[in-house]
Parts: C-alpha cells; sequence; structure tokens
C-alpha cells in the first residue's frame, strides 16, 4: 500500500508468478539488470516496531536543532517524507524527483522512496555520488541513516561512471574516470570488443580529449520569461531569505548549475569499441557493475543527414516540458530516457521538440492507428514538417516511406511476426537498414517487454526517448524500461500542473448505484464470468448513466462514456440512442464519429469501449463517465482520466471544469476493484468524492428502466447473454484468450443516429485477419 | 443584513440578560404597564451587600503577600497543567508510561466508567466511554471528570458544597498568581491535593503553605466561548489519500491517533499513519464514533491545515462517515415465524392470506417457512386456527 513500485531482490524473496494477462516471460534476473539493482534499501535494514506496529525510527535519526527550517525526513528504509509548504520546497523538490520515486504527492507532505533505478537515473543526469549525500544531509531535518549513506553509494558508486557514445558513427565507451576504463579494459571480453585501428600502432593508449564547455541548449523559440532554472530561484530567496538556511540555497545553487550546464570542461577517457559487438559489451558491462549510459553526439554526428525541420515559432515550450528536455539533452548530447507527463499535459510537443532538437532522422511508435495520425497532425502542427517528410507506417495508410525524415507506425506493424505484404516487407526491410537518430515511444509503458525487445532488435537507434502518463504496472515489470530504453529523466507533479493550469481540474466521483434486488440475487448464485455482466448491466446503474447524460448534456457539455464490456456498451448505447466504438469498428467510422463529436453540436456523448483507453485525443472531451473497467487496473484508470485532463479554456472561474465519473454496482466485487483503481491517483493527489445518491434522480419519470417489469426483461436478456459477452473486450496486443482465436462471432447491431453502418458486424480477436491488408494477401 | 454599532450594543445586553437569567440571578417579570423588567435574586442580593460592605468572613482566596522564593511562570504553569493532564489521559491509553498516576485518581477513572478492570486481570482497561472521552477537548475532559469527581466526594468524607465553593473561587483567582493554605478547612486542603494530582493546581510541596491555580481550573469557568488557549499547536496534517501524518513527539497524541489510523513510521517529530477502513471499523468498534473521529481531526488540526477550507479534505470525512453508515445496514423488522407446516398447500394458503393482508415479511416456499409482522400475527393465527385446521 505504501509504495507504488518496489523493486526486489528477486534472489532474496520468492514471489509467486503474477497471474498478469501480458504473457510475457521475461525475467530481470536473467537478463539486463546489475546486481547493485537489486538491492531495496526497505530489506536490508533492522527494523524495530513500537506498541503500535508502525516503523519506529527514532532512536536511528536524530533531530537537528535547526529541523523545522529544513524540509525532510530520511526513514532508513529508503522512504523520504517533505513538507511542501516549507519555505525551501522547491528546492528540494527538484532534487528529489531527480534521485527518487515518488510515491505519493497530495497537497502537504509528499513521499518519496530511493531505489536502486532512481539513483541510476540520478547520476546518468550528472548527479554525483557526493552531492547527492551532501544535499540530502542539509535537507534533511534529521542526522541521515547510516544504511541510507551506504546504499545511495552501492547504488550509485559504479553506476554513470561509464558512457557508450556514438560520435562521428563510431562507438566510443567513455568515462571521466581512467580507473574505470583501466579496469573495464582488464576483462578479457571487454578488451577483445575494443577496435583496434591498426596493429601495429600503439593500441594501449586511450584517447584523451578535453570536453568543452556545451552551450546551453535552445529548444525552439523559447519565450525571454523562462531562462535557467537557476534564475528563477533568485525572487523567492529574497523573499524569505530568513527561513532558508544558507547551506541549502549555497547547495541548490551549484547543483543547479551542475545540472544544466554540466562541468564547464571535464577530461574524458575513451577507446573504441567495434560496432558489432556492442549488445556483448552492454551485457558485460552490467555483469560487471558499470552499466553503459547510451549518449548520442548527434551534433558531430556527420554521416547521417540532418533532416530539415526546425519548431515553428507559435510552438512555445511550458516550463515543466522545457525541464524535462533539459534532462534530455543536459550535456548537448541526447540521452536515452523516459519523461513520464500526465495525459493532456502535452507530451506530443515534447517528443516533436525533441526529434527537432536531434534533427536526424526519427522514428515514432505508437500503439494504435487513430494515434498515428494524431502524431502526424502534431508534427505538421508544432513543426515545420510538411507531408513529405512525414511518413505513415499503418495498415490503412500507404505513404511512401523511402526517403522520409520522419516515419511514424505502431508497435504492432514492427513486431508483426506473420506474413506480411509485399509493400510492407519492402518498408520493413527499409526501416531495418536505416540508422535512425531518435526513436520516441508513445504510451510506452503498454508495451510488453517482450514486444520491446523485439522492436529493439529491428530498429537501429541512436537515441530512445519514451513518453507516457502512467509508470505504473499491475505486473511490476516497469523495472524492465529502466534497462530497455534509460532511466526515468522526468517525472511531473500532476497537482502543481493542475493549480497552474496546464491540465484540466477535475472533479473525480465513484457513484454508488445499489444493485436492483433480483440483479443481486443472481449475482450472488452465478458463476464469475456472468457476475461482471450482471453488476454492468444493473438497471439502477444504467439509470444513473442516463441521468448523467442528461444533466450534463443540458449544460452543453461532451461526454464519454467507457465501457469495457462489449455488450454493456451496445446496450447502453442502443438504448439511448448514441453512437458507439470498439475493436471491430472500422477505421473510416470512428474518424467520422470522432469527427461528429468534435464538430456537430447534437452529437455529445458517444460510448467508446477501452480502445479509446489510450491516445485518443479528444480535446473537447470534459465529462467521462465509466460503467465498466478491466478489474482494478490503475493504469486504465489514469489514462482514462487523461482524456479529459486537456486544459480546458475559458473555464478558469469553476472550481472543476471537467468531471470523471465511476459508476459501481454496491455490495458487489467492483467496489472494491474501484478502490484498487484509483490508488494511483488518489497518490497523485486527487481525492474521490462518494456520491450514494444523485439528487433529483428518483424524480426523474423520463428515466429508461424505473419499473420492475421493464428491469425484469433486462435480467432475461442478461441471463440469456452468452459467455462470451460476459467477456471484457480483448485488445490486440494484451494477449488473447487461446483457443477462440480462429471463432467467428455473428452480431448484429445497430450503429446509431449518424454512424451509417453495416448492421452486420464480425467480431474477431486476431489482429491479422483485421487489417484489410493483410487480408488482401492472405487470400493469395 | 447589516448590523450597526447600535444594533451591536443591543444584542450584547441581551446576551448579558439571557446569562444572568439562566444563572437565576435575575427573574423575568412583568412590570406595571406591560412592559419587560428584571428583579435581582433576593439572596444573591443579600449576598453582594454583605460582601460589598466587608461584612461577615471573606469568602474568596486569599494571595500570598510575601513573594515566593520558588516563583512559577505561566508558561511553566502551563507546561505543568498539560504534563499531569497528559499523564492522566496517558494512563487510559495504556501505552507503556505508566507511572505517576496516583491510585485515588485510578479509582476515579475507575468509578465514572472510562475504565474498568476485567475479572482476573488487575490492570483497568479502557472502555467506550473512555475511548469517547479520549477524543473530547481537554476543557471539557476537565468537566467531566470533575463532575465524577462530585459524585464521588464523600468517599473522601468530602462534602459536595465545599467542594464546589472551592471551585468557584478557584474561578476568581488569577493565573500566575499564588494563593496561601492557611486558613482553609481540612477538606479544601484533601480537595486541594486531588486537583493537584490532576494538574488544576500546582504546589511545590504540600508543606509550603502556597498554591497557584493553572489555566485547567481557570477555564472551568470561563465558559466556552472565552476559553483560554491551552491546546497545544494544532499537530495534524490529514491528506487526501487518507495519510495522518502527527508531528511533534508527544506519545500521547500518537496513542491517541493509533486509536482510529493504521500506524506506519514513527521518526523523531514526525509519525505518519494511514486511515484504512479496518483501523477506523476497530475504532467504530470500541464506541469512538465516526463524527468524534472527525472532531478530533479537526480540532488538532496543523497550522497548515487551517489556510485550507474546507479544513479537512471533504472525501475523508465522508469516507470516514461511510464507514460508520455501512456497519448500520440490516433493518431490523419485528415478526413472527410460522414454520413446520405439514403440506405445501397449508403453506401457501396462509401465505397467500398473509400476503393479501400486507403482513407478510418474508417466505421461503422450499422450507416452508415464513415471517409475518407482529401486528398481522393475530389475523394471520386466527385465519389458521378458522381454516388451516379445518383442511386437516
Amino acid at each position: 500500500m505504501s509504495s507504488i513500485s518496489d523493486f526486489r531482490g528477486k534472489r532474496k524473496t520468492y514471489e509467486p508468478p503474477s497471474n498478469d494477462n501480458s504473457e510475457d516471460g521475461f525475467d530481470p534476473e536473467q537478463d539486463g539488470v546489475p546486481d547493485a539493482a537489486k538491492h531495496d534499501a526497505e530489506k536490508e535494514v533492522s527494523t524495530t516496531e513500537d506498541e503500535f506496529g508502525a516503523k519506529d525510527y527514532r532512536s536511528q535519526m536524530i533531530l537537528k536543532p535547526d529541523h523545522a527550517s529544513r524540509p525532510l525526513w530520511v526513514a532508513p528504509d529508503g522512504h523520504i517524507f517533505l513538507e511542501s509548504f516549507s519555505p525551501v520546497y522547491r528546492h528540494a523538490h527538484d532534487f528529489l524527483i531527480a534521485i527518487s520515486e515518488p510515491v505519493c504527492r497530495p497537497e502537504h507532505i509528499h513521499e518519496y522512496k530511493l531505489t536502486a533505478y532512481s539513483l541510476y537515473a540520478a547520476v546518468s543526469v550528472g548527479l554525483q555520488t557526493d552531492d547527492i549525500i551532501e544535499y540530502l544531509k542539509r535537507l534533511s531535518k534529521t542526522s541521515i541513516p547510516d544504511g541510507i549513506i551506504e546504499f545511495i553509494r552501492l547504488c550509485t558508486v559504479s553506476y554513470g561512471k561509464a558512457k557508450l557514445v556514438l560520435k562521428h558513427n563510431r562507438y566510443f565507451i567513455e568515462s571521466q574516470h581512467p580507473e574505470v576504463i583501466q579496469k573495464l579494459l582488464k576483462d578479457p571480453v571487454i578488451s577483445d570488443c575494443r577496435l583496434r585501428q591498426t596493429a601495429e600502432t600503439d593500441t594501449d593508449a586511450l584517447i584523451t580529449e578535453k570536453q568543452q564547455k556545451a552551450d546551453k541548449m535552445q529548444f525552439g523559440s523559447k519565450p525571454e520569461t523562462a531562462p535557467a532554472a537557476g534564475g528563477e530561484t533568485v525572487p523567492a530567496e529574497k523573499e524569505a531569505p530568513a527561513a532558508v538556511p544558507d547551506d541549502i540555497t549555497n547547495f541548490y545553487g551549484r547543483l543547479d548549475d551542475d545540472d544544466d550546464e554540466e562541468a564547464a570542461e571535464t577530461q574524458t577517457v575513451s577507446f573504441e569499441v567495434q560496432q558489432d559487438r556492442i549488445e556483448v559489451i552492454q551485457k558485460r558491462c552490467i555483469e560487471l557493475e558499470y552499466p553503459l549510459l547510451a549518449e548520442y553526439d548527434f551534433r558531430n554526428d556527420s554521416v547521417n543527414p540532418d533532416i530539415n525541420i526546425d519548431l515553428k515559432p507559435v510552438a512555445v515550450l511550458r516550463p515543466y516540458q522545457e525541464k524535462s528536455l533539459r534532462k534530455m539533452f543536459g550535456n548537448g548530447r541526447a540521452r536515452s530516457g523516459v519523461i513520464v507527463l500526465p495525459c493532456g499535459a502535452g507530451k506530443s510537443l515534447v517528443g516533436v521538440t525533441a526529434c527537432c532538437t536531434v534533427r536526424k532522422r526519427a522514428l515514432v511508435l505508437c500503439n494504435s492507428g487513430v494515434s498515428v495520425e494524431q502524431w502526424k497532425a502534431q508534427f505538421k502542427m508544432w513543426s515545420t514538417a510538411d507531408d513529405s517528410m512525414i511518413c505513415r507506417f499503418t495498415s490503412d495508410a500507404k505513404d511512401k516511406p523511402m526517403g522520409c525524415s520522419i516515419l511514424i507506425t505502431t508497435f504492432n506493424m514492427i513486431t508483426h511476426t506473420q506474413k506480411r505484404s509485399w509493400e510492407a516487407d519492402q518498408t520493413m526491410q527499409w526501416l531495418k537498414e536505416q540508422e535512425w537518430g531518435i526513436m520516441v515511444l508513445d504510451e510506452v509503458h503498454t508495451i510488453p517487454a517482450k514486444m520491446f525487445r523485439r522492436v529493439l532488435t529491428i530498429v537501429q537507434a541512436h537515441c530512445k526517448l519514451g513518453l507516457t502518463a502512467t509508470l505504473v504496472r499491475e505486473d511490476d515489470k516497469i523495472a524492465d524500461l529502466n534497462f530497455l530504453i534509460g532511466p526515468k529523466l522526468y517525472e511531473a507533479n500532476w497537482l502543481e500542473l493542475q493549480k497552474n493550469g496546464y491540465i484540466a481540474r477535475v472533479q473525480c466521483a465513484e457513484v454508488w448505484c445499489p444493485m436492483a434486488p433480483e440483479f443481486y440475487r443472481e449475482y450472488l448464485a452465478c458463476r464469475s464470468t456472468k457476475r461482471l455482466l450482471l453488476y454492468a448491466m444493473n438497471p439502477n446503474k444504467f439509470r444513473a448513466t442516463q441521468f448523467l447524460i442528461r444533466y450534463h448534456e443540458k449544460r452543453s457539455d461532451k461526454i464519454i462514456v467507457f465501457s469495457d464490456n462489449v455488450f454493456a456498451l451496445k446496450h447502453y448505447a442502443i438504448k439511448m440512442n448514441k453512437p458507439y466504438i470498439y475493436g471491430p469498428t472500422s477505421q473510416s467510422e470512428r474518424i467520422q464519429i470522432l469527427q461528429n463529436f468534435k464538430f456537430n453540436p447534437k452529437v455529445n456523448t458517444i460510448f467508446v469501449s477501452k480502445v479509446a483507453d489510450t491516445s485518443f485525443d479528444l480535446p473537447e472531451a470534459n465529462v467521462l463517465i465509466q460503467i465498466s473497467s478491466h478489474g482494478g487496473s490503475r493504469r486504465q484508470e489514469a489514462q482514462r482520466l487523461g482524456r479529459i485532463l486537456r486544459a480546458k479554456k475559458g473555464a478558469i472561474a469553476e472550481e472543476y471544469n471537467a468531471f470523471f465519473y465511476t459508476l459501481v454496482s454496491q455490495d458487489t466485487v467492483e467496489m472494491s476493484f474501484s478502490r484498487k483503481r484509483q490508488r494511483f491517483l488518489v497518490n497523485q493527489g486527487y481525492s474521490y468524492k462518494v456520491i450514494t445518491r444523485l439528487a433529483g434522480m428518483d424524480e426523474d419519470r423520463d428515466l429508461l428502466y424505473s419499473g420492475k417489469e421493464e428491469q425484469g426483461q433486462l435480467l432475461q436478456q442478461v441471463l440469456a447473454a452468452s459467455d462470451l459477452d460476459a467477456d471484457e473486450e480483448r485488445v490486440p496486443g494484451e494477449g488473447g484468450r487461446p483457443g477462440t482465436s480462429g471463432g467467428f462471432q455473428r452480431r448484429a447491431g445497430n450503429m446509431g443516429s449518424m454512424s451509417g453502418a453495416d448492421d452486420a458486424l464480425y467480431m474477431e480477436y486476431r489482429r491479422n485477419i483485421k487489417h484489410p491488408l493483410f487480408k488482401k494477401f492472405r487470400i493469395k | 443584513m447589516n448590523i450597526s454599532a447600535h444594533d451591536l450594543k443591543t444584542l450584547e445586553v441581551t446576551e448579558v440578560a439571557q446569562t444572568l437569567i439562566q444563572l437565576r440571578i435575575w427573574h423575568e417579570v412583568q412590570l406595571p404597564g406591560g412592559l419587560p423588567g428584571w428583579v435581582l435574586n433576593d439572596v444573591f442580593r443579600k449576598n453582594v451587600r454583605v460582601c460589598m460592605l466587608e461584612g461577615g468572613v471573606s469568602q474568596g482566596l486569599r494571595a500570598c503577600t510575601t513573594p515566593d522564593p520558588n516563583q512559577r511562570s505561566v508558561e511553566a504553569l502551563d507546561t505543568y497543567s498539560l504534563e499531569r493532564w497528559e499523564c492522566v489521559l496517558h494512563y487510559m491509553v495504556g501505552s507503556s508510561q505508566q507511572e505517576g498516576i496516583a491510585m485515588d485518581a485510578v479509582r476515579l477513572l475507575l468509578h465514572s466508567g472510562l475504565m474498568k478492570t476485567d475479572g482476573d486481570d488487575p490492570q483497568p482497561v479502557i472502555t467506550r466511554q473512555g475511548f469517547q472521552f479520549l477524543l473530547m477537548e481537554t476543557g471539557a475532559q476537565v468537566w467531566y471528570l470533575l463532575l465524577q469527581y462530585l459524585d464521588t466526594c464523600h468517599y473522601h468524607g468530602l462534602s459536595q458544597v465545599e467542594c464546589l465553593t472551592f471551585l468557584l473561587q478557584l474561578g476568581f483567582s488569577k493565573l500566575g498568581c499564588d494563593y496561601v493554605t492557611d486558613g482553609m478547612s481540612e477538606q479544601q486542603l484533601t480537595f486541594l491535593q486531588h486537583l493537584r494530582e490532576f494538574g488544576l493546581v500546582y504546589q511545590r510541596k504540600r508543606s509550603s503553605g502556597r498554591f497557584y491555580p493553572t489555566r485547567l481550573a481557570l477555564d472551568l469557568s470561563a465558559g466556552s466561548r472565552r476559553r483560554l488557549a491551552i491546546q497545544s499547536q494544532g499537530f495534524l496534517v490529514v491528506e487526501t489519500n487518507y495519510r495522518v501524518y502527527t508531528y511533534g513527539a508527544s506519545d500521547l497524541q500518537v496513542a491517541l491517533v493509533g486509536l482510529f489510523c493504521e500506524m506506519v513510521y514513527r521518526l523523531p517529530n514526525l509519525s505518519v499513519a494511514i486511515l484504512t477502513r479496518d483501523s477506523v471499523r476497530q475504532a467504530l468498534r470500541s464506541g469512538i464514533t465516526a463524527d468524534q473521529i472527525i472532531a478530533f481531526l479537526r480540532m488538532h488540526a496543523h497550522a497548515e491545515m487551517k489556510k485550507q477550507d474546507p479544513l479537512l479534505p471533504g472525501t475523508v470525512v465522508d469516507q470516514i462517515k461511510l464507514w460508520e453508515i455501512e456497519r448500520n445496514r440490516f433493518t431490523f423488522a419485528e415478526g413472527v415465524l410460522y414454520n413446520q407446516f405439514l403440506a405445501q398447500a397449508d403453506f401457501e394458503m396462509l401465505r397467500n392470506y398473509a400476503r393479501d393482508m400486507g403482513c407478510l415479511t418474508w417466505e421461503s416456499p422450499e422450507k416452508r417457512v415464513m415471517v409475518v409482522t407482529k401486528e398481522g400475527h393475530d389475523d394471520v393465527k386466527r385465519y389458521w386456527r378458522r381454516y388451516g385446521r379445518g383442511n386437516n
């Protein structure tokens, strides 16, 4: 409960295999995780318990006399508590984000956790072991427990010391510490991989060079008002000079400089390695506890052609977007890593800016055809790229890929293993042969590690940027990303963005719908698959939905209704005569419905299944109603909230400008799911209001299913439905149920007033047949 | 609505009049001519006159004329009194610190029903009332306990009148002043020692011949609105994610929070706890109500919390109440059970009758069991006598 992501040493504890639905059997133990990363501060500390069963650390920490002016506590198990109302808050906050994982960030006191991965990330953005310890000491209200100092040393001492740098299209292993290089070279495997120019020259000489002070990065047209972060702090310090202990401000200034302009002049030692043995070296270095940080010196890359792309003057970066990019391009080179921003906070602009900064051939991977279109639109909106430079590679789009500078495609297209069309094959061939300057991975948390590794073997990219809103997975496989892409570079604070108006202020509510007695009786009696259908189809839930839709349509809001259960989705939509989108809905029809939703004042409500969870950009929507969901998935909850997070214009005056309703049937398993789902958002500072009764609903005579008779009929329908109906929709990439993949199921359906679709739909679970492109070639 | 200065004055006057009437010092009478008027209580008037003319024996406490060589500051008195009071509360919570409480005080706690001894265990344990008591405001706690004390004072050979008189006299004393014990009756001196036990007065030594009243005693007569700030600084931060952070290192405060929270961390100067369904239900089971928990959280809110409105996150307040409500989901209906029908037909006949009469609460045809409301019982019974038996 207390931590989102515990990275546990697999050797020390046995964890039962998680019953997640992603079937990838990737185990970090076997692959690519250095030993130090397996340490867990939580496990390595002796804990005494007080009489209430709490961890009692009072004896291990000594309170400083001036504790009131310092903002945080560091517990011996790596958890850090930070007062957000402290005058030194901002100093501490930036620092903690760099070195630790946020656990929860509500209004007053934030909790962070030091993990091996977070420290690895800290090192990779340029922080030094001693600086981390020193600054932590100064910020803390108490003495720092010895165990923590040791933990930080252990996790950082070997990390980030060696870098894999790509310069002039040659790979070098570089370090500021000659002893590290010497140590690596003593290893037979690595020394074997070393590239020797000519046999007779002095092969042992290392390349020593002085790195000049890197000029500061400029991202697009920068507003004059936003200088480096260091500049911003000056006025604040003047406001409250007494409250902030000197040692903190002094040190903060130093760290900040380090961060931005990384060491004016540093001496580095490097040696060149053979390009085709990179994989071996990386693996060996991890075994040696010196994981290599990948950096791309794109400015000095003369082999790959520059692409002619720049940000448009209209593209103005928000402070947090700039900060995140600064972490990525901190030393004038491009680091690989993950940037975490809430949905609707402008992740695409960060991606576009990164591409414009690198100015090399770029590959954008996203997870659906719709988001491919949206990325293209984003590129055209923010950058000077035009149609000729951007190529979409999807089953529907037939752009000519050869020679383009920006390729946008989906993960599925790349990792597809079955037979492809000739054209697609050609494109893939071309794609494999290219050296990509930057690879942007959208919604990176959704991809199973296995699929991800396949992508990495196919695509040769110098620098990888992962974008996501929620770095949580129910199966805790997030840790893998650290070594597959890179460390987390930046994570934004949701509550702060909300306060500054960058994302919408959302009122979250959980509406309790009492189960109709007849439905509850069946619910108690029947098997688990049917249960889902019973609580989704609870007539009281239907009525609540209808009531909420009416209420918000009167306010001229735009409403999205989510249902994971297709049977419920269709029933609700057809009964209320609203358009709906789900898996089998064709691409053109989806776009048509979305266009209508955007521009047609008569279409204010759409029903969608989980296909719309990620990357359906619907900036107009401000009300979201969730009638059935995927168990207790925290990620889905956050993703769905993201659909309405985009900042709303002109509604500053209202306390809330977006509404997020979750309808749960009372006394069913949905209640506990709902509690679990909310955990992530609650930790981000959101609060859910529980509504037990919707005022005015009982008076509304027009609602459907108010009579017993109607409800009885509905129950009959539900009971008559097959097991297949009771199942949630399966989206490709999430792993289908084995054995059902070949089956066709014929359904009749009415697509609502304006969709104009066929009334017969075919539903099946395998992606390959669904693509018309593939279907065509299959028949041949 | 605007209230002018004049109105304010009038308001104040009526308020004072009300108070005096409640105290039975004034009586409302109708003046000749129909206007309302007030008459001063006779006994009161007589005594006031005696007092003002310095007749009779002085009833008040006498301040010391000689300066105390061990003079106590107001702050020292405050700390002392809080310390003593918390010592009592501590004993109730049963945390590790068990010293420093006299048998008399324990007896009082037992008598007042705040604690009880369970069977063979000589250690008293806290009761439902005890839990509720703990979450009260300090002023209310003092009054509660004193009333209980007055109830039992005859055990110590004290008369209620004597004690009350002394308490009222204390109410007129001044904070930070010392008063002489000379001339006090034996009973009053005993009472003084008991008050000392709870921190209402300070006395360095029994024999020092002087004592200081503390804020706890003065608050007794200060009335609810003018209560002096005896409360320590707010120390609780309640977050929207159900975390409760307790500032300060006081074991008592932590123990109180521990009544309804799950404690997670104890750090110097900070304790971390979480409000969970289980922990709140545990508290509800031991007799604490949701409102008491909420009032406690509100009362001790940290200065940072006080900057926001509402003080506590609405969702947390709602949730605590919901947890309480979810315990009372049963609705009870009295009824009479009919069973052991010999034939299905009999059962159906009687059930149909009861249903038609609208007094059928529940039925189970498989088991031939039905429940009829109490009101309908006579009717159904009569029907069964008349027809049910007849069929057999």
